[in-house]
């Protein structure tokens, strides 16, 4: 099939998403395609942190203040994405003030707000922190829900015109001159090829980048850095819980939705696939994060997993353009030679949309357009609607439901909404669009009852134990890491079933 | 307090034999010990795997098709000398197994295809070898494409009839189920089963559906009392054969075999105690000489001349795993186990053989007696059965009742003073 558009996006991660919503606003048309779902790389596999810029306060003025100020924006924009829990930058006896002085100084400068607590203040907010804390400092951090938030900007940019391709991976990718005439994709799932033709083309491929400008003949300069998380069980503290130092392995406790997220570790890889959480950064991730909550020695994980941070290393001759060391946008007709290409990449995901503004004003730019960026004064689709937990804790209250998923309390009228409304290609797409299989079990029962679900309503009906094998493949990478104390027990009555009982 | 009194309790509280653990295993000791005259005390905090994972009896599901479970046993004991079987020996197997189908008449009695392992249908349409089956789920082990109606409730998770008919090529049909307060779990509808109007709805709807089909293929909860009158009265209403399919735990014919066990138990006498779990253990040099269990605030002590220690693997409580080592939290033996945390886990769940982990387990002689890695004897009055044992992959050998049986067995034989 052809295609023509203005504006081929290639990613579907917070970036490309954005910036598929920017442009619709502005009336200029765009496709976008991604390999995978939405989300697969580093925008769904980060510790949902709504960064106030308290991190980089000291290091990065710049990256701070953008923070704060896209920070502020999705309060307003995407509220029902956001849980307002504030964070605590909290100092240790081994930390002492000299870092809380230059921190708070730092925040002073640059305009997050923060409020110094005492010792007692800090406990009451927090009983689970270490008593032995100095002091801690409130800034206005938060937790997101990266997923919502990209699915929230692709409803919005589909109703205002763009198209989204999914399981859609680019194929190739012909030059002409000094531009991209046209683009190859094929359809993972259908087979189906297209030839996309657009007057430019933006690669918001992420830690992809570089594969993507390969094909073009084309390289920047990129480090790959590889950050590991943990997942605990339940969920440990209220705050977003930092630790007053210079940024380090560990130094953070991020609380979403049921669970903490423990994080994080930085570590050099050299290609983006087949990466895995090391022992050693499992070991390294609790005794860290425990200094903080010393609960966490005993808490039960319940997955870990990693993300890529494509890294920028500034070209001397570019740096200008990198504008500011958390992302950049380049312009491949200046850098280059090829006129229609820009790649965005690098960031953080709570200024996602700072990206996509700047990167659509560079679209803009070379258009000839004057038409000014709106996302950040309208809100997405769904704003009003008030957050989930109230309302499922009164439907399960009041009624007899149907539920796939114990621990986190996913309804099969849910799973059948979702069925109604989307095209589904792949059914590890219900399982990002749900709670499904985020629970303490990781989809131990529940993905076997989705998949007798959809046989139910004659959604499938070929060989689904080989799409449980793969599922249950595919969860082991999460789990190997964390597999001891109660873990243990869930991992044998998991083997026990479908080793056991359903002979897998 | 006055010692007149502390001694007639200490009395009471004396035991020839105590089992410690509740699954099969300490279930199947606890009755061979009675049988053989020993004053018993079963204690166990649940009811362990038996109602999670057992539907039929595994002997050994992983040899090849068509094999006798006698000869297959005899080849298994002279391939893995270190196997519990080989401890037990086939003829001992063969008497356990016996002794355990004593216990179950008719109406509901286990059985073999041809003592041969039988492959019977699973909740997600797969085939699975077992050696005995209740005669509720006989029917399954007959069924052909195109001749089976597979059952489902729309309102009941644990099982799909399409999804299982899809793999198998054959029909499924979902009924509705009546809208109650409370969720409709297996334990609801095995009880709902065995009210006849009940009942008789669900049989007169399938009967609407039924086309070609001679087989009728329910989730295994028809009853946990009268499966049997639950199965023949479908069967009378329906014209066709009705059994009964393993579906996620928990398990109703496991919690059947439980119960028959806890009735003869404590029909004959035998000190029954659910729900405590033991927290500690007396000993003195290489004799065990009583238990402590503490329900908060008391402590609660109990004697016996010998134990046995029958507290299954990690969902039961008999192994434990910190972030070094594997452990067993009661007795503190030594647990045979792989050399690191790394070692434990293979990097694929479907690696293609067992996990390493599950073969670790506790050491014994041959008179299942525990043993440190030099083969020394730890504690002499103590024997060990079930699944704790080491050197077994009841997963995957398909092998989990066998071990329990056979070795619970063999442990009471033992520790009445009965070698042969």
């Amino acid at each position: 099939m052809k295609m023509i558009t203005e504006v081929l996006i290639i990613g579907g991660g917070a970036t490309g998403v954005g910036i598929a919503r920017d442009l619709s606003w502005r009336g200029i048309p765009s496709i976008l395609i991604e390999k995978g779902d939405f989300a697969s790389g580093a925008s769904g596999r980060n510790h949902g942190l709504l960064h106030s810029g308290g991190r980089y306060a000291v290091t990065d003025p710049g990256a701070a203040r953008e923070c704060m100020a896209e920070n502020r924006i999705l309060r307003k924009i995407a509220p029902h994405c956001i849980e307002e829990t504030d964070g605590l930058f909290v100092s240790l006896p081994e930390d002492g003030f000299d870092y809380r002085e230059r921190f708070l100084r730092a925040c002073d400068e640059v305009g997050i707000q923060t409020a110094l607590l005492s010792r007692d203040e800090t406990l009451e907010l927090e009983p689970e922190l270490d008593p032995n804390l100095l002091s801690a400092v409130k800034v206005p951090d938060g937790s997101i829900d990266p997923f919502v938030l990209i699915l929230e900007n692709a409803r919005d940019a589909e109703e205002h015109g763009a198209k989204i391709l999914l399981h859609t991976e680019m194929t190739s990718l012909i030059l002409d001159g000094d531009k991209i005439k046209e683009v190859g994709a094929k359809d993972l799932g259908g087979g189906e090829e297209y030839t996309i033709k657009a007057s430019y083309i933006v690669n918001a491929t992420g830690a992809w980048a570089n594969q993507f400008l390969k094909l073009a003949g084309l390289q920047i300069g990129m480090a790959l850095s590889k950050g590991s998380m943990l997942i605990t069980n339940q969920r440990l503290t209220h705050h977003v819980i930092n630790r007053c130092r210079p940024p380090s392995d560990g130094d953070i406790v991020v609380p979403n939705h049921t669970v903490s997220i423990l994080g994080t570790t930085s570590v050099r890889l050299e290609e983006v696939e087949n990466f895995e959480v090391t022992p050693h950064e499992v070991s390294l991730l609790i005794q860290e994060t425990s200094k903080l909550v010393p609960a966490i020695q005993e808490a039960r994980l319940i997955r870990a997993y990693a993300g890529i941070r494509p890294l920028f290393q500034s070209e001397t001759k570019e740096d200008d353009r990198a504008i500011s060391r958390g992302f950049v946008l380049i312009d491949h007709g200046e850098r280059d030679g090829i006129k229609n290409l820009i790649t965005i990449t690098g960031g953080k995901l709570v200024t996602y949309r700072l990206m996509a503004e700047k990167t659509s004003d560079l679209l803009c730019k070379k258009m000839g357009m004057h038409t000014p960026c709106s996302t950040h004064l309208k809100a997405l689709p769904k704003a009003n609607r008030p957050t989930g937990l109230t309302e499922k804790l009164k439907q399960f209250s009041f009624e007899r439901v149907e539920t796939l998923c114990d621990c986190e309390l996913t309804s099969r009228k849910e799973v059948e909404e979702f069925l109604k409304t989307d095209k589904l290609k792949d059914l590890q797409d219900i399982l990002h669009r749900t709670r499904l299989a985020k629970g303490s079990c990781q989809g131990g029962f529940c993905v076997y009852r989705l998949l007798g679900v959809l046989h139910d309503l004659r959604r499938i009906n070929g060989n689904s134990n080989e799409f449980l094998k793969k599922f249950l493949e595919e969860r082991w990478k999460g789990i190997r890491p964390i597999l001891w104390g109660p873990a243990v027990k869930e991992e044998e009555l998991m083997e026990g079933i479908y080793k056991g009982i359903f002979n897998l | 307090m006055n010692p007149c009194i502390l001694e007639p309790l200490k009395e009471r509280m004396h035991f020839d034999l105590i089992v410690i653990g509740m699954g099969l295993s300490g279930l199947m000791a606890a009755k061979t010990a009675t049988e053989i005259g020993q004053k018993t005390l079963i204690i166990g905090k649940g009811m362990g795997s038996l109602c999670l994972f057992s539907n039929t009896i595994d002997v050994l599901g992983q040899l090849p098709n068509g094999i006798k479970m006698k000869d297959g046993l005899s080849h298994w004991i002279k391939d893995y000398p270190g196997h519990p079987y080989a401890k037990v020996g086939v003829e001992k197997i063969e008497n356990a197994l016996s002794s355990f189908l004593s216990l179950f008449p008719p109406p509901y009695p286990f059985q073999t295809i041809d003592h041969r392992n039988c492959l019977l249908p699973t909740g997600a349409g797969t085939f699975r070898p077992t050696y005995l089956i209740p005669i509720t789920m006989v029917g399954g082990s007959l069924i052909k494409e195109g001749q089976t109606l597979f059952v489902g409730f729309k309102g009941f998770k644990d099982f799909y009839a399409q999804y299982v008919a899809d793999q198998l090529k054959c029909r499924g049909v979902t009924l509705p189920l009546p809208n109650t307060s409370y969720e409709m779990t297996a334990i609801a509808l095995s009880r709902l089963m065995e009210i006849k109007s009940f009942r008789e709805n669900i049989g007169q709807e399938i009967k609407k559906h039924l086309r070609h089909e001679t087989q009728v293929g329910f989730p295994a909860f028809l009853g946990l009392n009268h499966p049997i009158q639950v199965k023949e009265n479908l069967e009378e209403m329906m014209g066709a054969q009705v059994f009964e399919i393993p579906i996620l735990p928990p398990s109703i014919p496991g919690k059947r075999i439980f119960n028959r066990f806890k009735e003869w138990l404590i029909q004959k006498g035998v000190t029954f105690s659910l729900g405590s779990s033991v927290s500690k253990v007396i000993t003195k040099g290489k004799r065990c000489e009583g238990i402590e269990v503490f329900h908060p605030p008391v402590t609660t002590s109990f004697f016996a001349d010998r134990f046995i220690l029958a507290t299954g693997r990690f969902i039961g409580g008999g192994l434990r795993a910190d972030r070094e080592k594997v452990f067993e939290p009661i007795c503190h033996l030594p647990v045979h186990q792989p050399r690191s945390r790394e070692d434990w886990f293979e990097k694929n769940f479907f690696a293609g053989h067992s996990q390493p982990i599950h073969q670790a387990g506790i050491l014994t002689d041959l008179s299942l007696r525990p043993v440190n890695e030099r083969g020394d004897q730890i504690l002499e009055n103590v024997w060990i059965s079930g699944t704790i044992l080491a050197n077994h992959h009841c997963i995957d050998e398909k092998s989990r009742e066998g071990i329990e049986i056979a070795t619970g067995y063999m442990a009471a034989k033992q520790a009445s003073g009965i070698s042969t």
